[in-house]
């Protein structure tokens, strides 16, 4: 999003103070759930939550360190590459700036030959959505660390990112042969599922597992197992391995969000929306914006589901205003819920940086939603082109078939849709049975 | 979730009375992630303290001096804290004992341990790891098993010395594991012919304090002397075999030297496999250790992963390597600093020490005569070795005709003892000051070596917090209480600061100032020191 709202982008004044509202319930909520995961619930014989984890000890013990020898260079940068893992833990983006002035402190220090702040930098440059940015500190930091691992998770996640899938595969596998370990069997995981094989997937992520060491760590293979089996389908399993993750780590959001839109598959409505709620108050992320407002207007309440797409809207103006480059989430939402021809400014924006299947699929949607259904299918085959067994790509692409008439391929796109996953989306899982069924009657 | 939505809304309102500053800060906390699940984020840093070599020990077992002991460990700052934390072993790697006996950098005998899991809590409903007293090994309140195959492999191939037998469980604490020394004894094997091997848990027998890196900037020596180890655990393979089992050509009287070190392997992963089906891989090393503090003292961070990812005989291969034991870092600063003049270069006392070992005829890498004129501990010096084929490399190397000691000092062949570090190391050997002293030349002009007198008092921990046994497996039991339980501050052996640092009479003691500076310099050479060395649970970055 531009700071040129455009003819039909309205910004309310009212919005702004959601908006302010919003920003203020995010601090509050990233202060309650300090809270939380601090104070040990009662009548818990472990609590795993209360514990202060390797990444807290050693961030403690480096601010520490560095506090009596200020020009240790890779200390520095450890600490800087720490932020990041911590904003990836905690959610809380205040950790990017921590990690950018300790990662350029480390360089200050050390300008040259400076392979660890190389690789913080990649890292956080990822973690802003600046995959190209990353890539050049990736490759520079190759060259000067050649069998240091970290490497090349940052160059496999850039190049992941930017579309670039046989050298992702490549980096994924040089990262595999020189650290066998839980950054390496996740990245294996994700590579394998973007190719389309899925069982080889969770068998890698089964690895990340037995050697997962840290609560996060196991958290984070416990949600991704449960996604493989929830974009599969088997929902049942979904929830298990959810809630094994959750008993390793309580308060992990993702895992919470696993657990609410399990209760909606499963049929306890109220239940997904009180944990959906709950998810929005203590981390107010678009994505779990956009899923509760869908939720609310799939469960028939199209007022509040409206108030959170507005939130939403606010929520992305907010980051724009900050410089934030992530324009696929951006554009689907307004393909969705917004304005279309801003859906496909955004899509286009995002596709110019990275030619990825993620950014294949945003532009094929919003090329469809502007009625450009030619134009939009080469990018829905695109994003097909690796073989993700992805059922909202399927149903992209589904749609965009049928607007064209192609009605067998239509059908078969949106029936892979719906045997992947028949939950895979509130509101366009029941679209998708409507057209198959209007396609079958139309025969 | 402790605070209600109304507490929240509450909180909300008072803060927007606050003011629009307050929301300036909030909108600067939230980009960055303007949607986190937009790409999948990964970890990046992990840790793997499961397959993180600590330390390795080799000597002449005091009670069998037919036999040689070889210790090595992982898991370091494994607390005994109870509940459901356990230390296991790792499934799917291989933890190697290595020993090259005829000095080509290869290893000639490796053992190797292969993990499996009998993992009985989600058949028991919970997450514990055992639901009462564990009084034996196949106790059935124990509900976490590891088991293990032990493998000798030669250039004759692959032996099974032990199938699939249990290994000691973590020491969960006093009420869950009443009596370990009872665990350990069932968890002892025999193997082969007058050899035997536990694996389990035991005391950390590292001793150092850690302190003395980051209490330097205070220059306040009257905390240091304490072993910031104590308390904590490790888990250990201990091995004794005859010396005849691993000398070269079975011949331990011609062939007296060997060369030890440790690696660990896991199982990589094939993402677009040739054959099968099946994404299996082949195992790389991601952990090894010869020298004790050779990653912290001698490599600059740089070079850390390189060096656990190679083999031995490509050390001498990688000149940065070589250019770091020739002309350490440390020496250089610490004469910067200090004026502690560093010895001249090429450190050849260096290389002998940590790639070549001891000896008169001991291959320099310049050619130039080897500085240390002593026939210690290369194995160049066995009558067997063709010394055209000897390749420097980084490990332990022991002299096994060198009996043991009958009063054992801490200092070892710096103290005059010629069974202890460098000459193999023992788990008494105080390695953090002998290392010291080595960099800093104690060595260079040969043997008798000469202390470096600002440096004598080292890190002023001596011992061990606990006791080692006088069999096997030598190592203390592991603890069982908390790490700041009070019984932690009761060493049984005596406080460590009130042993004089040295038994040479009449050793000036060394101001704190310069004993804390020299620490600072060497923390500044080394990197955050606790990272370094137990970088896979404490620092989970590389380094």
């Amino acid at each position: 999003m531009t700071g040129d709202p455009g003819p039909r982008s309205r910004v309310p004044v009212l919005l702004v103070v959601i908006g302010l509202l919003l920003a203020v319930f995010a601090v509050v909520g990233y202060l309650g759930s300090r809270d939380d995961t601090a104070a040990p619930s009662a009548g818990t014989a472990a609590e795993p939550a209360a514990r202060a984890s390797a990444l807290d000890t050693f961030i403690y013990g480096a601010q520490e360190s560095l506090r009596r020898k200020s020009e240790d260079a890779p200390l520095w940068a450890q600490l800087g590459a720490a932020y990041v893992e911590q904003a990836r833990i905690t959610g809380d983006p205040s950790y990017y700036a921590r990690s950018q002035g300790a990662l350029e402190r480390s360089l200050e220090i050390t300008p040259e030959g400076n392979g660890e702040a190389l690789i913080g930098l990649g890292q956080l440059a990822n973690a802003r959505h600046d995959f190209a940015a990353a890539r050049a500190f990736g490759e520079q930091a190759r060259t000067l660390r050649p069998y240091t691992a970290e490497v090349y998770g940052v160059l496999a996640d850039a190049y992941t990112q930017l579309g670039d899938a046989e050298a992702a595969t490549a980096t994924v596998q040089s990262m595999l042969d020189l650290r066998p370990g839980l950054a390496a069997f996740t990245r294996a995981s994700y590579d394998l599922e973007l190719n389309g094989r899925r069982d080889d997937a969770r068998m890698a992520l089964e690895r990340a597992l037995a050697v997962a060491s840290s609560l996060d760590d196991q958290a984070f293979c416990r949600y991704y197992l449960g996604e493989l089996a929830w974009n599969g389908g088997a929902v049942d399993e979904a929830s298990e391995q959810y809630e094994q993750g959750l008993q390793a780590a309580p308060q992990n959001v993702a895992l919470l969000q696993g657990r609410a839109k399990v209760a909606y598959a499963q049929g306890r409505v109220d239940e997904a929306i009180a944990g959906f709620q709950a998810i929005t108050t203590r981390s107010p992320l678009p994505q779990y914006l956009l899923e509760y407002g869908e939720l609310l207007e799939a469960a028939g309440r199209p007022d509040e589901a409206a108030s959170q797409y507005e939130v939403l809207a606010v929520q992305q103006q907010l980051y724009a205003a900050q410089g934030s480059t992530d324009d696929q989430v951006a554009a689907l939402v307004a393909a969705d819920h917004g304005d279309p021809g801003e859906a496909l400014t955004l899509a286009q924006a995002e596709w110019d940086r990275r030619q990825s299947v993620f950014s294949a699929d945003a532009l094929s949607w919003a090329l469809h939603v502007n009625g450009r259904d030619a134009e939009a299918l080469t990018y829905a085959e695109r994003a097909a082109s690796l073989g993700w067994a992805n059922p909202t790509y399927s149903f992209h692409r589904g749609m965009i078939l049928a607007a064209l008439g192609r009605r067998d391929d239509a059908l078969a796109a949106l029936n892979e849709a719906l045997t992947l996953n028949p939950h895979f989306n509130p509101l366009q899982a029941p679209v998708a049975r409507a057209t198959i069924a209007d396609l079958e009657s139309n025969s | 979730m402790s605070k209600s939505p109304r507490t929240r809304r509450r909180a909300a309102t008072a803060m927007i009375a606050a003011g629009a500053t307050l929301a300036t800060t909030a909108l600067a906390l939230l980009p960055g992630t303007a949607s986190a699940s937009s790409h999948r984020e990964a970890p990046l840093i992990s840790t793997m303290p499961l397959v993180d070599n600590t330390d390795v020990y080799s000597f002449v077992s005091p009670d069998k001096p037919d036999t040689v002991t070889l210790i090595a460990n992982w898991f370091p700052f494994s607390e005994p804290n109870g509940g459901p934390n356990f230390y296991q072993w790792q499934d799917n790697a291989h933890y190697d004992i290595n020993i090259d006996a005829d000095g080509d950098a290869v290893a000639d005998t490796t053992y190797r341990w292969d993990f499996r899991t009998d993992d009985r809590r989600v058949e028991a409903e919970t997450i514990l790891y055992n639901v009462g007293p564990i009084e034996s090994l196949d106790d059935p309140d124990l509900l976490f098993r590891q088991f293990y195959t032990l493998t000798k492999i030669t250039a004759n191939g692959e032996e099974v010395l032990l199938q699939d037998v249990q290994v000691a469980p973590s020491n969960t604490g006093p009420a869950s594991v009443p009596d370990y020394g009872v665990l350990r004894e069932q968890a002892t094997y025999e193997v082969g012919k007058g050899g035997q091997t536990f694996t389990g848990q035991a005391e950390d027998p590292f001793f150092i304090d850690l302190r003395v890196f980051d209490l330097l900037y205070g220059g306040n020596l009257s905390e240091v002397g304490q072993d910031t180890l104590a308390g904590y655990n490790v888990n250990t393979i201990t091995l004794q075999v005859p010396i005849s089992e691993v000398a070269l050509n079975g011949n331990g009287k011609a062939n007296p030297v060997i060369g030890v070190w440790s690696d660990t392997e896991m199982r990589s992963l094939q993402l677009q496999p040739t054959g099968g089906a099946e994404p299996v891989g082949d195992f790389v090393q991601v952990s090894r250790l010869g020298n004790p503090l050779v990653n912290e003292l001698v490599l600059p961070v740089g070079l850390k992963d390189a060096f656990n990812a190679i083999t031995p005989d490509v050390d001498a291969t990688i000149p940065a390597v070589i250019e770091q034991v020739t002309d350490p870092d440390l020496a250089q600063r610490i004469e910067a600093i200090y004026g502690i003049p560093a010895p001249a270069t090429p450190r050849n006392d260096l290389v002998a020490i940590f790639l070549t070992g001891i000896a008169n005829n001991a291959p320099t890498l310049d050619g130039s005569p080897a500085p240390i004129q002593a026939d210690l501990n290369s194995q160049v010096l066995n009558a067997d070795v063709d010394p055209a084929k000897f390749v420097p490399s980084e490990m332990q190397r022991l002299n096994t005709a060198v009996p043991p000691s009958e009063e054992p000092n801490r200092l070892g062949v710096l103290g005059g003892d010629l069974q202890g570090f460098p000459n193999g190391r023992r788990l008494a050997d105080d390695v953090v000051d002998i290392d010291l002293q080595a960099l800093e030349g104690a060595f260079a002009g040969g043997l008798p070596p000469v202390i470096i007198e600002p440096l004598a008092a080292g890190d002023a921990v001596d011992t061990n917090d606990k006791k080692f046994g006088d069999a096997f497996p030598y190592v203390a039991l592991p603890n069982n209480v908390s790490v700041n339980d009070p019984a932690n501050t009761q060493p049984d052996t005596g406080p460590a600061s009130v042993v004089p640092p040295l038994n040479t009479p009449g050793t000036n003691l060394p101001t704190p100032s310069v004993v804390t500076g020299i620490a600072a310099v060497a923390l500044l050479g080394a990197g955050f020191f606790v990272i370094a060395r137990r970088r896979e649970t404490v620092a989970p970055i590389s380094s």
